[in-house]
């Protein structure tokens, strides 16, 4: 721990390996989740995000690799490591017979907080995942999404500077996973490490600063997302006349291929030449309507990284 | 939530009005938290507070189900039912058999308070046995899905990511078990009283039967507990702890019979023989050397003294006034005990000589009686493998965990 490379806050991982039998769940992993920023954990199923997590959250030991959390080692000093550290898990499973608040309080005693204090951090909580009208409801009522919220809440409890989510995202309606996103910025600009394991990547673009693609247990690409969307990809251009669009396109030397019934893809290098592209058009005269990515920044990258799944 | 830190980094969430937000990200900040350091996973760790929350939770969680009361219900009223019949059957025996004495008025009446005592006797010691059966087929339901359960459930990598030690974890859950187990003891508290207040049974032998069936629901529980950390069903594990039970309860009494080939021999010993005269009357005694078989069960009496039906019986006081054995208990104590006494020599077989036939008799009981106790021992070994069990489940629960019970998955 006195290694000088390795920081003392966040989460790194070197080399990290597991296997089950002869099963190689995580391959080599390698991570860095910096303090204070939202780092995207991204691959297809079955790629070992969730043994990873494990691992970090110190319910795995690993075959072979280094990995610290907020200082510590998950194998070596696991309790202060969890003291750390918040994790929800993929599948999270309540203790049915308990209400929301009792499950929150419970896990505020396992941490040994004082119990005022958690029970006002608790009722918070209850309050930030929406889940205060059914605060005094057993848990065994809550539908999925519900439960994924007070998941979330139970991860919380103990202040925790690293955050780790297992798919946060699943079950949730659209408007839960606005505030999901809206909770995990607020985490990260807290100055907490989070790391998320997702499959909506159109939502990671908006959440996460950066993303770890990992496929067959193995680290694929590290993108940081605002770069990634400075590089080159497709967007989408509409206008209320394709003709007079497509005349503009061509007259520009803008290649697109044959375009589908209300508009038309371009590759654009950056941002820069989609605005250029933009003022070009309207400057012509073409009635533009929409001009936007056709893909998510992630989207792109993980399409073109991991053709396989397993 | 326009106030809101968090918001101000994201895109405004459609419910911007919900009153009564707190501000900041995950809001009340905790001025003081436990901030553990250093090395050391704390596997033994039993701070008092984190094995009151588990064995809260686990006792909330099993209040609230419907079938913990169902289960109480009919436990009630199995051993109601059991005990009227038991005693009923009991005093019917007994009146009948003392009514046909015809006796004179005023043995009538002794003979009758003393018919009562024996009945009483009896009955206890059936209800007791009873109990303890009933306890024993019971009790593994109470913490033989306690651990893989939770595994299923995915609520026991819940409690492993906190602070709570694997020690706090399974004696939580040990004791939850058990103030169950002892709830269902008490609610026989009041038929076990009943027996006793029929009259007959020593008031020692109420409370060492309360003891040692409260020590016996503790170490079925830890023998439950063991089993569901070791195996990743269920179904498996609530198996294996009754076989457990089966094999300490009547198993080790049966292991003994069977045991009887190993430790039988053929050997020349002295017997005692009858003389006859030549017409063929008895006359005398004599011992000569002969060729016998024997069974040693002083070499394989400690089989029995681990069975709880050994403890208890052996645990209970004599009853004063009785002369003989007439209650199960006291026909298994000194069963045992002359098991543990085994053969003497030489073998007694004049049996024409009445008075040194007696003689031999009181000798014999005299040297039972001189024998130490066998139920500390007993007991002792059985409160044993419940720590065995329990040692098993804390090692099987520590994390970060290095292989997992095959076909599980952590979460
Ligand atoms: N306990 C286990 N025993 C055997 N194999 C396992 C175990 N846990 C995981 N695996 C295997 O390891 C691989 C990685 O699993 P993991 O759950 O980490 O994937 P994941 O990336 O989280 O997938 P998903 O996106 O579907 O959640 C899979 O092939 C899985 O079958
Ligand atoms: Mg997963």
């Amino acid at each position: 721990m006195t290694d000088p490379t390795v920081p003392r806050a966040g989460i790194t991982a070197r080399g990290v390996r597991r296997t089950f039998g002869d099963v190689v769940a995580v391959d080599h992993i390698d991570l860095d989740a910096p303090p204070g920023k939202v780092t995207a954990l991204v691959g297809p199923n079955g790629s070992g995000k969730t043994t990873l997590l494990l691992v970090l959250a110190s319910l795995l030991v690993p075959d072979a690799g280094q990995v610290s959390i907020a200082g510590f080692d998950p194998v070596t000093e696991p309790r202060a490591v969890r003291a750390r550290t918040g994790w929800m898990p993929d599948v999270f499973g309540t203790w049915e017979s308990l209400t929301c608040r009792e499950v929150l309080l419970t896990v505020g005693d396992a941490f040994a907080l004082p119990r005022a204090a958690a029970a006002a951090r608790v009722d918070h909580l209850l309050e930030l995942v929406h889940l205060a009208d059914l605060r005094d409801r057993p848990t065994q009522v809550l539908s999925r999404g519900q439960k994924q919220r007070l998941g979330l809440a139970r991860a919380l409890v103990h202040d925790p500077d690293v955050v780790l989510l297992d798919e946060p995202a699943s079950g949730l309606d659209p408007r839960s996973r606005i505030e999901l996103r809206g909770i995990v910025r607020g985490l990260a600009a807290e100055g907490r490490t989070v790391l998320v394991s997702s499959h909506v990547l159109a939502e990671l673009d908006e959440m996460a600063d950066r993303a770890v693609i990992v496929a067959r247990g193995r680290t694929v690409a590290v993108e940081e997302v605002a770069a990634a969307a400075q590089a080159r990809r497709t967007w989408r251009v509409r206008a209320l006349d394709l003709g007079v669009l497509l005349a503009a396109l061509d007259a520009r030397r803008t290649p697109h291929p044959p375009p589908d019934r209300d508009g038309v893809e371009v590759e654009l290098g950056s941002d820069v030449e989609a605005a250029e592209l933009l003022a070009a058009l309207v400057r012509d005269g073409v009635p533009v309507v929409e001009l936007a990515p056709a893909s998510g920044v992630l989207e792109q990258a993980y399409l073109a990284l991991t053709e396989d799944r397993r | 939530m326009s106030d809101d830190s968090l918001t101000s980094a994201a895109a405004p969430g459609p419910d911007d009005a919900a009153p009564g937000r707190a501000p900041a990200g995950t809001g009340v900040l905790l001025a003081e938290r436990p901030m553990p350091g250093g090395s050391g996973s704390g596997t033994w760790s039993l701070g008092w507070t984190g094995v009151r929350t588990v064995a809260v939770l686990e006792l909330r969680q099993r209040i609230r189900s419907t079938r913990w009361t169902a289960v109480l219900a009919l436990w009630t009223g199995v051993l109601a039912l059991l005990t009227i019949l038991v005693r009923w059957a009991v005093h019917r025996i007994y009146d009948e058999s003392f009514d046909g004495a015809g006796l004179a008025p005023g043995a009538d009446e002794a003979a009758a308070r003393l018919a009562d005592q024996v009945a009483g006797r009896l009955t206890f010691g059936i209800i007791v046995f009873l109990v303890l059966s009933l306890a024993g087929l019971v009790s593994p339901a109470l913490s033989a899905t306690s651990i893989n359960g939770d595994r299923q459930a995915g609520v026991l990598a819940t409690l492993q990511t906190t602070l709570l030690s694997p020690a706090q974890i399974v004696v939580g859950k040990l004791l939850a078990a058990w103030a169950t187990g002892l709830a269902l003891l008490a609610a026989a508290v009041p038929f076990i009283g009943w027996i006793y207040l029929d009259g007959g049974t020593p008031f020692g032998r109420l409370v060492v039967v309360l003891a040692v069936l409260a020590l016996t629901i503790l170490v079925v529980c830890a023998i439950g507990l063991g089993w569901s950390a070791i195996t990743a069903r269920t179904s498996s594990s609530a198996v294996l702890t009754y076989l457990t039970v089966a094999f300490l309860g009547p198993g080790l009494p049966l292991l003994f019979a069977l045991s009887v080939p190993l430790v039988t021999e053929n050997r020349s010993v002295a017997v005692r023989q009858q003389l006859y005269t030549a017409e063929g009357a008895p006359t005398g005694c004599q011992v000569v050397q002969e060729e016998r078989t024997i069974t040693y069960t002083n070499r394989s009496w400690w089989l029995l003294a681990a069975s709880p039906y050994v403890v208890v019986a052996d645990a209970s006081p004599k009853p004063l006034s009785a002369e003989g054995s007439d209650d199960p208990m006291s026909v298994i104590r000194d069963a045992v005990r002359e098991a543990r006494l085994g053969p003497r020599f030489p073998l007694e077989e004049c049996y024409g000589d009445l008075a040194r036939s007696q003689q031999f008799d009181d000798e014999r009981r005299a040297q039972r009686a001189s024998l130490g106790v066998t139920w500390p021992y007993g007991l002792a070994a059985d409160l044993a493998l419940g720590g065995l069990f329990v040692v098993v489940a804390v090692r099987r629960l520590r994390t970060p965990t290095r292989r997992l019970p095959t076909g599980t998955r952590v979460a």
